[in-house]
């Protein structure tokens, strides 16, 4: 029960030259908490409310549970969504807004009762059921939102952004909060959010759209490891990756990593994918995390820095407190580089920047597609 | 910071004093009704006239009974009829004007902005203009001497439809979305959410609709032949332009001014506190 499949939907809005939603298809497995990320304008919650049966579904088609729904009314798709802004009834009051839906789907008096009493204290709201919304702090309008939801005992919830208009902390609070919910209750979840953290830290799967098409569909630790594009490499992590245009060349059957300031070995795991991709290694992009890149001072008596390493200079040092990240001027392009926050550099200091050639990616610098990733040609 | 806030400019004193002799011009006239009916016949014809009563008396309610009783159709057929008006055309418009500004507020649909701006048209007409198609649609129907006659020509009521559009239109589209995945139907949102949501703009559409219709003296001189369909207001009417000469009558006329404005003052009062009410308390910021 809650399972869902979308086969190959698009949403086109009247008037738009673009369509919202481009060919989503995926299948969404029942129990799991999926994650729709991407920024703002992608077509998260156009997805999330063609699912709920609020938007009408221009082309493809819909399934719950193996059932064809694009045409079945929100009310009986058997689905709870949370909103951003909460959408509590104001003329209700707590009570009542979580009862309502149980009120017009028939359930007896004191079930109601029951479910709501017990909705209430899982989510610790048992002594605001008087009041009005409007009587409510933003926290407290959240919990409630959410008591709605779980109360109708639904086969899946949808969540649209319901932390954004959180303070960090409540934040902090609240996911860990739903996280433990859904796991409790084992229902299917699908959740929308622009925050990659939150993405990162809720989902088992993690959808990454952008302009209305899914750029990837992974578990986060994969989605971190082997984005599948530029897109994705971007977007995922925080700071960002660092990209450094170049060109792949080969050189006594090894691989190099070439532009104007560096020459760099590429380890042999990734020579199986440039057979294939021969057409981007020409034009192709290197990206490589804060967190494998290495930052050290220069040692005087050399003249020439070792292998692997170049010339760079700091240009400012972000301390966050576990880590610090420091910037770096390599030629025109500022790279971003994690080291111990105990190291500091000095402003305009010199360094030698290498990078953790294992961990590196190489994507094609046209098309944006890894090389690592399967398929044909980009 | 709170002394700074406390703490009275000039300007506010002049508004503040501005605004309250605005206050106390406006309601100069209600004051004069509700003595004017009080008064004894030498104080009615006092020159300089005066505001306030000095003897009050209740003899001016009397005359009027006394008067009502002699005419053809007793006085108590009149104001029946004008309740029964007044409350069935209330209730109707607020239905009819509820529910059609919330599909138009609401719902896309074919040919909605032709409707909206044909509503937005139909506002600009003076009544006078109507009139003649009014009266033949009126007599078309077979309707002269009903209540329907009375109900029918105030039930399209564009302004209250107009203000409920505009108002209904406030209500984020994500509740009713709410109550729609909680399993509301398309009538159960419009009862449970739209309808109390929309209390405020009943109640000032309810003020506007009810004076309307308590005063209106032409349903009942063009399309009510029989005396005994007319209303409250057109009695009072013909009373005062029957009067307006005779000196004797001087009292009976001050006391039916009273009789009409009344309920006016009283379902204003009613609704007004309604409006601040739910402004207060609805969450809706
Ligand atoms: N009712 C509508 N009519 C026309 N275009 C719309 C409508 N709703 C959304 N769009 C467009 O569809 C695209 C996707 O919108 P959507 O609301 O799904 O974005 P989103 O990913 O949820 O963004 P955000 O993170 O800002 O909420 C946007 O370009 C938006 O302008
Ligand atoms: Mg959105």
């Amino acid at each position: 029960m809650g399972s869902i499949t979308f086969s190959h939907v698009y949403k086109h809005y009247k008037g738009e030259s673009r369509p919202a939603v481009n060919d989503f298809h995926l299948s969404i497995e029942e129990g799991e908490f999926l994650v729709l990320v991407g920024p703002s304008g992608c077509g998260k919650s156009t997805t999330l409310r063609m699912l709920a049966g609020l938007e009408d579904i221009t082309e493809g088609d819909l399934y719950i549970d193996e059932k064809f729904v694009n045409y079945v009314s929100p009310k009986d798709r058997d689905i709870a969504m949370v909103f951003q802004n909460y959408a509590l009834y104001p003329n209700l009051t707590v009570f009542e807004n979580i009862a309502l839906g149980l009120k017009l789907r028939k359930t007896a008096k004191h079930d109601i009762e029951l479910r709501v009493n017990r909705v209430a204290k899982i989510l610790e709201i048992s002594h605001l059921l008087e009041r009005k919304p409007s009587q409510l702090s933003g926290g407290q309008k959240q919990r409630v939102a959410l008591g709605r939801a779980i109360a109708r005992e639904p086969q899946v919830f949808l969540m649209d952004e319901p932390l954004s208009n959180l303070d960090a902390k409540l934040r902090a609070q609240t996911r860990a909060e739903i996280i433990k919910l859904q796991s409790d209750l084992k229902r299917t979840m699908v959740y929308v959010t622009h925050d990659q953290v939150e993405a990162m830290t809720m989902g088992t799967r993690i959808v990454v759209m952008k302009d209305g098409v899914i750029q990837q569909v992974a578990p986060p630790r994969q989605l971190y490891d082997e984005p599948a594009n530029l897109f994705v490499a971007g977007f995922i992590g925080s700071p960002q990756m660092n990209f450094l245009e170049g060109s792949l060349v080969r050189e006594d059957g090894r691989y190099y990593f070439l532009n104007k300031r560096m020459k760099l070995l590429v380890p042999e795991r990734h020579y199986e994918h440039f057979a294939v991709k021969t057409a981007s290694l020409r034009n192709c992009v290197l990206g490589v995390r804060p967190e494998h890149v290495w930052l050290k001072r220069e040692n005087e008596e050399k003249d020439e820095p070792e292998d692997g390493f170049v010339r760079c200079v700091v240009e400012m040092t972000e301390v966050t407190g576990a880590d610090s990240y420091v910037y770096v001027k390599l030629g025109e392009k500022t790279v971003i580089g994690r080291t111990e926050p105990e190291t500091m550099y000095e402003k305009e200091e010199k360094l030698l920047i290498g990078f953790n050639m294992n961990k590196v990616h190489f994507f094609d610098e046209q098309s944006g597609v890894s090389l690592a990733a399967g398929g044909e040609e980009g | 910071m709170i002394r700074r806030l406390r703490r009275v400019t000039p300007f506010q004193v002049i508004l503040v004093t501005v605004f309250t002799a605005l206050a106390a011009f406006m309601s100069l006239p209600i004051i004069f009704i509700l003595n004017h009916a009080f008064k004894p016949q030498n104080e009615l014809f006092l020159f300089p006239p005066r505001f306030l009563v000095q003897n009050p008396t209740l003899r001016n309610f009397e005359s009027l009974i006394l008067h009502a009783s002699n005419a053809t159709v007793p006085f108590t057929r009149y104001l029946f009829n004008s309740l029964i008006v007044a409350g069935l055309t209330l209730g109707t418009v607020i239905i009819v004007s509820t529910m059609a500004g919330y599909v138009l507020a609401k719902y896309q649909f074919h040919f909605k902005q032709l409707i909206l701006s044909l509503i937005t048209l139909s506002l600009m007409f003076a009544p006078e203009t109507v009139g003649i198609p009014r009266y033949l649609i009126i007599s078309g129907l077979g309707i002269n001497n009903t209540y329907f006659g009375h109900i029918l020509p105030a039930l399209a009521s564009p302004i209250a439809v107009f203000m409920l559009v505009g108002f209904i239109s406030q209500i984020p589209g994500e509740l009713l979305e709410a109550a729609k995945m909680d399993g509301a139907s398309h009538f159960g949102i419009f009862t449970k959410m739209v309808l109390p949501l929309s209390v405020p703009a009943i109640a000032t559409i309810s003020i506007f609709t009810f004076q309307g219709v308590w005063g209106d003296v032409e349903t009942s001189t063009l399309f009510m032949q029989e005396e005994t369909m007319r209303t409250l207001a057109f009695y009072v009417n013909s009373l005062l332009s029957g009067l307006q000469n005779s000196v004797s009558g001087q009292n009976v006329a001050a006391a039916a001014g009273l009789l009409m404005f009344l309920p006016n003052l009283i379902i204003f009062l009613l609704f007004q506190r309604r409006v601040l009410e739910t402004m207060v308390h609805s969450g809706i910021k």
